[in-house]
């Protein structure tokens, strides 16, 4: 059974079987983008924390989940798209979830990491641990195990073509929203005081402190930025899927941390680099290779980044003994 | 005084023992958390309020039911630490679980244990191709369903046709069986596993539609289902699908939203609301009096006929002994008066006789029994 041409942009018939190849590689390619925007946009959260804490916060993948979640209640018990239509509404929303988990964030570093920043660096990475257990299963009391899903009619469902590509709006929001955040990321840190103060504790902590920087300050900085950033994605994830779960912190976790390591960790525009390239990475896997070896594939090539360039891609400083 | 403190002890400790035989205890192993939570949560409150009736009536064979209920959060490693659990609480039977893969972690545990494990929704070949004496499944099997869905897919005249698992025991076994059935008469242009818990399928869907199938058989559950489907939907193609057993779940609609689900097809033994028994009537009528509103799960319902054909089984045979339970189940019920038709099992603990039928979901996002 043959099927009419999709679009009218399709050459002519000879040259039919590449151009679809091609066509397929760039539905592909945008596919990987916008899951790799996601994992890139919570890689950022683990790498802030690495680099100035040289500590995993294991409940960053929590943190995303109930900004799924809260965006859930928000978006049903204010109705912010129905006073203020999707596009203000939407960003409404989203500023209000960045800052409750920024408040979330600044929270958890209060209770669960001020209190061992003397101790051995273990013990910040247990109570990491346990923050996680502890967050994941408060959100399942709360909401309780089954799926929850999002109102169907908050975004647009127009596709555009694009190149002779048709590709859900939907997708290039989610890619550019990521994006945005990620440029806006990157000129705060490079370009304001608190940017740099940043930067100067992540390279050296006590000369920081000697050059009137005040590190606590900085570090709470850090925890107020990467869960907004984290919780931020959680929103994205739940607006662009529909379908939330106590539990899809542990994937997008895993992928986005990662990502940080892809592109060294510690190292803000390699967190970008690394969550864009895991998610192209998957996608063309997936596309070329086989779908069910998607991970595995994923995982080698990260491996084999690692053995050539062992602090990761865009990662300079040599990685301490610990 | 020392004496008498030896007296009162042993007392007790009788008084003890008789007071636990005084009870039935039948466990539940469900998934009363994670991904099909709502699946064991239905299960429990079958057998809640089915154990509720029968001690309304006296229990059995004099004894008060009393049902225990474990959380395999289904997953295989949960699982067999409930199943643990449960061996050591004197259960004689356990009912459950859902998926195969879960059943499967648990089956050996429960043989070796000497107790009766129904389950209610794992279809998988090889669960009772095991020879294990103590298992038994009131859900059909996937050979069964398999020759349900290809003739299904016939009958649409399919020629291209992608299938689409996701690794699991019971997905990759549906799926292989399909293949099987399937070769020479129909062209198979695609057969892959996705990851479940995933959100994002666009990746797989691409992949399919270069193949330019005209129909997809998608055998794994109704989370990763709904999210196919909506993804399909705004990838603008418009391809059929059908799903197994495991996409049978109003949360499939929920997650893919009413038009994107509209047009699915599924196999699944009867809903609840198409049970035509007069004994389902009544059962549904209580359920729904008790909890607010009717089960929508057959596996709940499946999980509650699991549970009145052990309790038949205790009654009839007076018996403790686990084998001669078995046994009864096995060689004597014949033809018992279940909730969802009769129920007899063979040798091997399947049950017989009983045939999947075909749905589709209207734009309602209903599931409409196809004739």
């Amino acid at each position: 059974m043959r099927r009419a041409a999709p679009h009218a942009l399709l050459p002519s018939p000879g040259r039919k079987g590449a151009s679809l190849n091609m066509e397929q590689f760039f539905q592909q390619l945008t596919n990987g983008l916008a899951v790799g925007g996601i994992y890139a946009l919570i890689a950022l959260g683990y790498t802030m924390v690495y680099g100035v804490l040289k500590l995993i916060n294991f409940a960053h993948a929590d943190l995303f989940t109930l900004g799924a979640y809260l965006g859930l209640t928000l978006l049903l018990a204010m109705a912010l798209t129905d006073h203020l239509g999707p596009l203000w509404g939407t960003m409404v929303l989203a500023l209000m979830v960045m800052g409750l988990i920024a408040l979330v964030g600044a929270l958890l570093d209060r209770v669960a990491y001020r209190p061992l920043r003397e101790s051995p660096r273990l013990s910040a990475v247990v109570s990491a641990l346990g923050a996680s257990i502890f967050l994941q299963n408060t959100v399942m009391l709360i909401y309780g195990a089954r799926f929850q899903v999002y109102p169907q009619n908050i975004l647009p469902k127009a596709a555009i073509d694009l190149f002779g590509l048709s590709i859900p709006v939907v997708r290039l929001l989610v890619l550019a929203a990521s994006l945005i955040m990620m440029a806006a990321l990157y000129l705060f840190i490079q370009k304001t005081r608190i940017g740099t103060a940043i930067r100067a504790a992540a390279i050296d902590q006590g000369a920081a402190k000697l050059m009137g920087i005040d590190v606590n300050r900085v570090i709470l900085m850090v925890f107020l930025v990467g869960p907004a950033l984290g919780g931020l994605a959680g929103l994205m994830v739940g607006l662009y899927y529909g379908q939330i779960n106590f539990t899809m912190g542990w994937v997008y976790g895993l992928k986005a941390f990662t990502a940080a390591i892809l592109g060294g960790i510690g190292n803000i525009p390699g967190a970008m680099v690394g969550g864009l390239l895991l998610g192209v990475i998957e996608a063309l896997g997936a596309a070329y290779l086989s779908i069910a070896w998607k991970d595995a594939i994923a995982f080698c090539v990260l491996i084999l980044i690692l053995i050539v360039r062992p602090t990761g891609l865009l990662g300079e400083r040599v990685a301490e003994k610990v | 005084m020392k004496k008498l403190l030896f007296v009162a002890l042993a007392m007790s400790f009788f008084m003890g023992q008789a007071y636990a035989a005084d009870t039935v205890k039948i466990g539940l192993m469900g998934p009363m958390t994670g991904s099909w939570a709502s699946e064991g949560q239905e299960m429990k409150q079958v057998l809640d309020l089915l154990a509720e009736e029968l001690n309304a009536k006296g229990g059995i064979a004099g004894k008060k039911v009393e049902v225990i209920s474990e959380d395999d959060g289904g997953d295989p490693r949960t699982a067999s630490l409930a199943a643990q659990r449960l061996a050591t609480q004197g259960v004689v039977a356990v009912i459950g679980t859902y998926g195969s893969a879960v059943t499967e972690a648990t089956q050996n545990i429960y043989n070796e244990a000497k107790i009766i494990q129904i389950a209610n929704g794992s279809t998988a070949i090889r669960l009772s191709e095991k020879n294990l004496p103590y298992f038994f499944r009131t859900c059909p099997r996937d050979d069964e369903q398999a020759k349900v869905g290809v003739q299904a897919i016939q009958k649409l005249g399919v020629k291209k046709l992608a299938v689409l698992h996701d690794n699991s025991t019971y997905a990759k076994g549906l799926a292989d069986e399909a293949k099987a059935l399937l070769q020479g008469k129909v062209d198979i242009v695609f057969f892959e596993a996705l990851t479940p818990k995933e959100q994002d399928y666009t990746a797989i869907l691409t992949k399919m539609k270069a193949a330019q199938p005209d129909f997809v058989f998608f055998t794994g559950y109704y989370g990763e289902g709904g999210l196919l489907l909506k993804q399909k939907k705004e990838m603008n193609w418009n391809v059929p699908f059908m799903g197994g057993d495991a996409t049978n779940n109003p949360d499939l609609v929920k997650i893919a939203g009413k038009d994107a689900a509209a047009g699915f097809y599924f196999l699944s033994a009867p809903l609840p609301k198409d049970l035509p028994f007069e004994q389902a009537k009544a059962f549904l009528a209580a359920f729904a009096k008790k909890y607010g509103n009717p089960p929508s799960s057959i596996y709940a319902v499946l999980a509650g006929d699991g549970f009145r054909g052990v309790a038949t089984a205790i009654e009839q045979t007076k018996a403790t002994d686990t084998a001669r339970i078995a046994d009864y189940l096995h060689k004597e019920l014949k033809d018992f008066p279940g909730l969802t038709g009769k129920i007899t099992f063979n040798e091997k603990g399947d049950r017989v006789g009983e045939v999947y039928k075909v749905y589709q979901v209207n734009p309602q996002g209903e599931f409409i029994l196809q004739p």
